[in-house]
């Protein structure tokens, strides 16, 4: 994780919800989304966790995710890395194939 | 044209595509087209291990007592990986090297391949100390038609390039009648798109080919069996995760146009034969599979689980270079291989019975042995 979010405290209460389908889920930007969606109970393929594998990638219909670091793995436009990316905002997401 | 070893010309290597530019002069690094390329070439080297350092005492008790059917599905994955690493330890040299153009993909290719010839000798420290005689099994990989026929799929492509590309650099351009093979169009469009296929092929292999053996060893060592052999298959698959990247940032960055105009064209004309090359991988895997299993499963697995994973893994590889997704399979159904192949786990797998290199890599140098005294080995 970056300094900056680390010192930024008031970042660190934002909460933001993830739609997906018809669910709806809270999550914070203490930590990229996969750890916070499998907590929820949502398996999110994974493989490195590090942003180097792609394994993660899901769709971002709306909203603004970030990176604390460029990931290596190719981004399509449209698609976020879980394993990675921080929630700026409100945001919907969907699995590849759906 | 011939290739040169340092051309002599002066150019612009920012201006250049990936491939089929000016052959590289100097191994530079200052300005690059394409960052990403030095920076997987700074992950893998971040990666390094050497197979010595897995101890396998316990692997040689354990294989002694599986089943037969069991030691068929471990030596026959052995066996394939190290046909699939033989390609790969030296393919990417010989079929890349003479037509790219860009020094960071140079150098990301040469170190790719390299990773590779760690992989190919891990089987060999593998093999000699599971079984008493390792020419048996090694010997049998060019004439065990199962895995020859693999053999032909993942070498078609790599052939072609390479017939192609020495064609190119002796006779040119033009139709050569080849004895043997018939006539042969050597024309930029003919060799980007045999190239395309190539990176798509490659990508397949490594993206795909590797995950019905890398599922078999996990599930040895979720009941506790195999687990040095494991260790190592977790080394290979990090690798491997970095190289199958390499190919995706390859295939996306050509299609895009953004690195040669004309092989995003080649790009949207090979798209059905691209898929292709996937959904025939994938099926050729769920036949494996079946291979594998003909005289028993093992506990947490059998054919129909891995053809199913095979679909999925396909898909989730197919999305990954911009294309659809050709099976309807839509969920993982073994989950439990990811906490095995991600790589945080190189360093914390409990039942270690040694330090990896990743280990040593995270830890603070000044450290000494005696410092991992009171590590619980
Ligand atoms: S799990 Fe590898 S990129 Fe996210
Ligand atoms: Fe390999
Ligand atoms: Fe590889």
């Amino acid at each position: 994780m970056t300094s900056i979010s680390k010192q930024d405290s008031l970042s660190k209460d934002l909460v933001h919800r993830v739609l997906l389908g018809k669910k709806q889920f809270l999550v914070t930007e203490d930590e990229p989304l996969l750890p916070q969606l499998e907590r929820a109970g949502i398996h999110i393929e994974y493989q490195c966790r590090e942003g180097y594998c792609s394994s993660c990638s899901i769709k971002l219909l709306w909203g603004q995710v970030e990176y604390p670091f460029e990931p290596l793995a190719w981004v399509h436009s449209g698609y976020m890395l879980a394993c990675c990316a921080i929630v700026k905002s409100d945001i919907e997401i969907a699995f590849f194939h759906d | 044209m011939s290739y040169s070893t340092f051309n002599r010309k002066q150019f612009d290597s920012m201006k250049e595509p990936m491939f089929f530019g000016e052959n590289v002069n100097v191994a530079r690094y200052d300005q690059q087209k394409h960052p990403i390329f030095e920076k997987l070439i700074e992950k893998q080297l971040s990666f390094f291990w050497r197979p010595e350092e897995v101890d396998l005492s316990s692997d040689r008790k354990d294989f002694q007592q599986l089943a037969e059917h069991e030691q068929h599905i471990f030596l026959s994955n052995l066996k394939y990986q190290t046909l699939l690493d033989s390609v790969q330890g030296r393919s990417p040299n010989v079929a890349l090297l003479p037509i790219v153009s860009l020094p960071e993909l140079e150098t990301w290719i040469e170190t790719w391949s390299f990773s590779e010839t760690i992989h190919s000798r891990s089987y060999t420290h593998i093999i000699r100390n599971i079984v008493n005689d390792p020419t048996v099994i090694f010997d049998d990989i060019t004439v065990n038609t199962e895995i020859t026929k693999r053999a032909d799929s993942v070498s078609v492509y790599y052939d072609r390039l390479i017939e192609m590309v020495s064609l190119y650099n002796t006779l040119g351009m033009g139709t050569h009648h080849i004895p043997g093979k018939g006539s042969v169009e050597i024309s930029m469009p003919t060799l980007k798109k045999a190239l395309y296929l190539t990176i798509a092929s490659v990508n397949v292999l490594e993206a795909i080919r590797f995950y019905v053996s890398f599922a078999c060893s996990f599930a040895f060592a979720e009941r506790t069996l195999m687990e040095g052999n494991a260790k190592i298959i977790k080394l290979i698959a990090r690798d491997e995760a970095l190289h199958l990247t390499g190919t995706q940032h390859m295939l996306n960055l050509m299609a895009s146009g953004k690195d040669d105009p004309e092989m995003a064209m080649i790009a949207a004309e090979c798209q059905d034969e691209v898929r292709n090359i996937f959904i025939e991988a994938a099926e050729q895997e769920k036949e494996w599979a079946t291979y594998l299993f003909k005289d028993g499963s093992m506990i947490g697995l059998n054919a129909q689980i891995l053809s199913q994973y095979v679909e999925y893994i396909t898909n989730v590889r197919m999305q990954a270079v911009g294309l659809d997704t050709c099976f309807s399979t839509k969920h993982n159904p073994i989950p439990w291989i990811n906490a095995w192949l991600v790589s945080d786990n190189v360093q914390v797998a409990p039942q270690e019975a040694e330090i990896s290199s990743y280990l040593v890599g995270q830890t603070d140098n000044s450290l000494d042995d005696s410092d991992f005294d009171d590590f619980d080995l």
